[in-house]
């Protein structure tokens, strides 16, 4: 049984996998797709393995897999024995994917401000830098209620899920699509407890956290 | 209201909640960007938000409880004072003291924390200091604060979906603050917004209920949902107007050579007053001095292995290490040994002193740094040695180093400092009473053969540095690796001899006859050059040499730094050619 991520180092959606992967302890290998500047995603043997020509695709044992959140969740059933990255009760597992769609809107404006600026994509900046400001708002809201009522995490679950691991990425490499997180400290107290699960893995852009206080 | 870059005005800039231990908050305060952080002995720091280094935002740094550490180059910078205590790219220096960045006032009160620029006058409360405080959740709004304060002043409250539930009365406060009042049944009840200017179109609403209700969350949210729809309605209108300039203020320029490796500058240290805030016997014969400022303020940065010269009220000055830990800044403590054969220095400390009494005292100084990049360090104290020994150990724990601490002690009674050194736990080995032949074997053991990255620290009685010296050459350990500080020179010095010096840079050249020293000449020329123990032990006056070939005769430095002839004591140095040309 062999994994094997095809992989583009600076994408968020591809980091997605990488981590939830080192925090499970998952063996992979990788093979490397060079999205900028190559544009081997939408080259002819890439398209065979995701007609889409989007990153990430991951292969476990033959069976071919694509979109981060679906694979995050393929992960977290497979290789997670405590079944809490991925919960399957009815409710919970809504909540989940409810999360998991507001990654994917992330995706759609922070990390599109973030290849306008820095992968010279020919997108609204202007337009995709609002739209990242306005779900910040919402879940720097959401996580600040949170703290009051002794939830963590995205998910009122006392353990992260991949709904955290999906959100994480295009929050934290928001910098670099020029949207500041300033407005958002429990955004910014979120991002330090992502970081400090046992196991967390950076990349490119993304800096560790030190370690908690002592308890 | 046209807002100003240098207004002392206090402003609320985070919530007390904002800041739980071990992170660091990002703020702005005037177009000003801040890094704000509280340390774990629970002190706030408000902080120009870049390292001195390469300019980047220390809110993305790490704070490691005592000391933040930039996310780029790793340079840390202290608690309270923000001054730099380390530099991993020049590991075995200790930074310059000038490496200090620009700090703002800070004070924590009724849930919020407070900064203005410096030269702010005494903060003061515009509510009811004796109320117990509730922080609504802070509302960034893109908006000028002159207009987020109009529209509070008439921030309308109605049964369904007001703040208080019946009308309220607006007042204006002093600053951009607004206070609603209402009256209810039992007593009058208000809110009070404060308005954070951050920018010339942004601000942060900053709200405090005067009471708590029974259902907290329940009210936060009401009052959140309440300025949220004040918030769309405000940067609908804002949206509407020209974006005006944003604010620009000035920053005060890195010095060209602090962007790159400061130089090791051995100053003339400043003298200050301390008041000794208490006095204790640590041990048996080891009394300690804690020393604060007269003030209430912190004292300068130090590093770990520093000391202090304490000028005593006979005249004479001694050399006490800081024992404190990592970002200690509001007292120093030091540990002294009463020693019957000093010429009257801790005698007259340890029975004339009291506590409340006034000693002026150096700011610190550090010619035993510490290097934080080591795969094993070993600490060695003998005695009274423990002082400098101490203060290395709790940075390292502080930080998550490797390191382990060898005590040794005649006694169990004449351990000092105990509580502190109980808390290092289990990195620490207490070696009580060890017989004088057992000492250079258990020096063996604990060190063991060299290997790359280990570095040992010895401090303690002559004799006992020689045998750790001795044991490490003995063993393999280079010279580099063997870090130590001599309490005293206990050579006889001769200073028979006669010659020139040359001073390279003041373009002077002295006579040096026999019996006096090259630091006495050149006083006597009109020189300021500083100097500390005098006696070839705390490596204070070291110049570089040029040419000629110096009689070193000091302890400070190590054999190999001997034979290389560049540099040397000038408090007992002499020299061994005719003329030596000094880099002063």
């Amino acid at each position: 049984m062999a994994i094997t991520l095809y992989d583009f180092e600076l994408s968020g959606n591809c980091y997605k996998l990488r981590l939830l992967m080192s925090i499970l302890g998952v063996r992979y290998d990788i093979i490397p797709v060079d999205f900028y500047p190559g544009r081997q995603h939408k080259s002819d043997w890439f398209l065979k393995l995701n007609p889409l020509g989007q990153l990430p695709v991951l292969v476990d044992d033959g069976l071919v897999l694509r979109d981060s959140g679906a694979i995050l969740a393929y992960l977290a059933r497979k290789y997670d024995p405590t079944g809490l990255w991925f919960p399957t009760e009815p409710a919970q597992l809504s909540e989940v994917l409810q999360w998991h769609a507001f990654a994917d809107d992330i995706t759609a404006t922070a990390s599109a401000a973030r290849l306008a600026l820095g992968m010279f994509y020919d997108f609204d900046l202007a337009k995709a830098q609002a739209g990242a400001h306005r779900l910040f708002r919402l879940m720097d809201e959401h996580l600040w209620f949170g703290e009051r009522e002794g939830r963590d995490w995205l998910c009122a679950s006392q353990h992260p899920t991949t709904a955290d691991i999906a959100c994480f990425p295009y929050v934290m490499l928001s910098e670099e699509g020029n949207i500041s997180r300033m407005d958002y400290p429990a955004i910014r107290r979120w991002s330090d407890r992502v970081r400090r699960i046992p196991g967390f893995t950076v990349m490119s852009g993304i800096f560790p956290a030190g370690r908690a206080a002592a308890e | 209201m046209t807002l100003s870059t240098t207004d002392t005005t206090w402003y609320p800039v985070a919530s007390s909640t904002d800041l739980p231990l071990r992170h660091v908050f990002h703020g702005q305060l005037l177009g000003r960007e801040l890094a704000i952080w509280r340390a774990d002995d629970g002190n706030v720091n408000v902080w120009e938000n870049r390292c001195l280094h390469r300019g980047v935002r220390l809110s993305i740094g790490i704070n490691e409880g005592a000391e933040l550490k930039c996310q780029y180059h790793g340079w840390r910078y202290a608690n309270r004072s923000a001054g730099c205590t380390y530099i991993p790219a020049h590991p075995a220096d200790a930074p310059a003291r000038r490496i200090t960045n620009t700090t703002y006032p800070a004070i924590e009160a009724f849930g919020l924390v407070w900064s203005a620029n410096n030269g702010a006058g005494d903060f003061a409360f515009p509510g009811d200091a004796d109320q117990d405080w509730l922080a609504l959740r802070p509302m960034p709004i893109n908006a000028p604060a002159d207009d987020v304060l109009a529209a509070l002043e008439q921030y309308a409250v109605t049964a369904e979906k007001g703040i208080l539930g019946v009308a309220t009365v607006a007042t204006r406060l002093p600053g951009f603050a607004v206070k609603l009042t209402a009256e209810l049944t039992e007593r009058d009840h208000s809110i009070l917004y404060f308005v954070q200017p951050v920018d010339s179109n942004r601000s942060v609403v900053r709200g405090m209920l005067d009471h708590a209700f029974p259902d907290v969350v329940e009210q936060l949210r009401r009052h959140n949902d309440g300025l949220k729809t004040l918030r769309d309605r405000l940067e609908r209108a804002a949206a509407r107007k020209p974006v005006p300039e944003p604010l620009s203020p000035s920053f005060e320029k890195v010095s060209v050579e602090l962007s790159s490796m400061p130089e090791i500058t051995i100053g003339s240290a400043l003298t200050l007053r301390a008041v000794i805030k208490r006095k204790w016997a640590t041990a048996t014969g080891i009394t300690a001095f804690e020393l604060a400022a007269l003030d209430g303020n912190h004292l300068p940065t130090f590093q770990p292995g520093a000391h202090i010269d304490v000028h005593l009220p006979n005249g004479l000055s001694r050399q006490y290490s800081i024992t404190n830990g990592p970002g200690e800044l509001l007292s120093y403590t030091i540990g002294v040994k009463r020693d019957l054969a000093s010429k009257g220095g801790s005698e007259v400390l340890i029975d004339a002193v009291r506590e409340g009494d006034v000693l002026a005292i150096s700011e610190p100084r550090n010619n035993f740094p510490l290097r934080r990049d080591t795969i094993r360090t070993v600490l060695i104290a003998g005695g009274i040695g423990i002082t400098p020994i101490l203060s290395m150990a709790r940075f390292l724990a502080k930080s998550n180093l490797p390191y382990e601490l060898h005590y040794i002690v005649r006694s169990e009674d004449q351990i000092a400092f105990r509580d502190q050194i109980d808390a290092l736990g289990a990195n620490v080995t207490l070696h009580i009473g060890l017989p004088r032949q057992a000492v250079a074997q258990t020096i063996a053991n604990t060190l063991g053969a060299h290997s790359f990255a280990q570095h040992v620290y010895i401090c303690g009685p002559g004799s006992l540095l020689e045998t750790v010296r001795n044991t490490a050459a003995d063993l393999g350990w280079p010279d580099e690796a063997v870090h130590y500080e001599y309490f005293r020179n206990d050579r006889v010095i001769d200073d028979s001899s006669a010659f020139e010096i040359e001073l390279a840079r003041s373009a002077m050249t002295l006579h040096i006859p026999s019996g006096k020293t090259i630091l006495e000449v050149m006083r006597e020329a009109g020189l300021q050059v500083s100097s500390s123990c005098e006696q070839g032990a705390c490596g204070t006056c070291l110049t570089g040499v040029m040419e000629g070939t110096p009689d070193h005769q000091d302890v400070y430095l190590n054999a190999s730094e001997k034979r290389a002839n560049n540099c040397m004591m000038t408090c007992v140095s002499r020299s061994l050619t005719p003329r030596l040309v000094l880099d002063i």
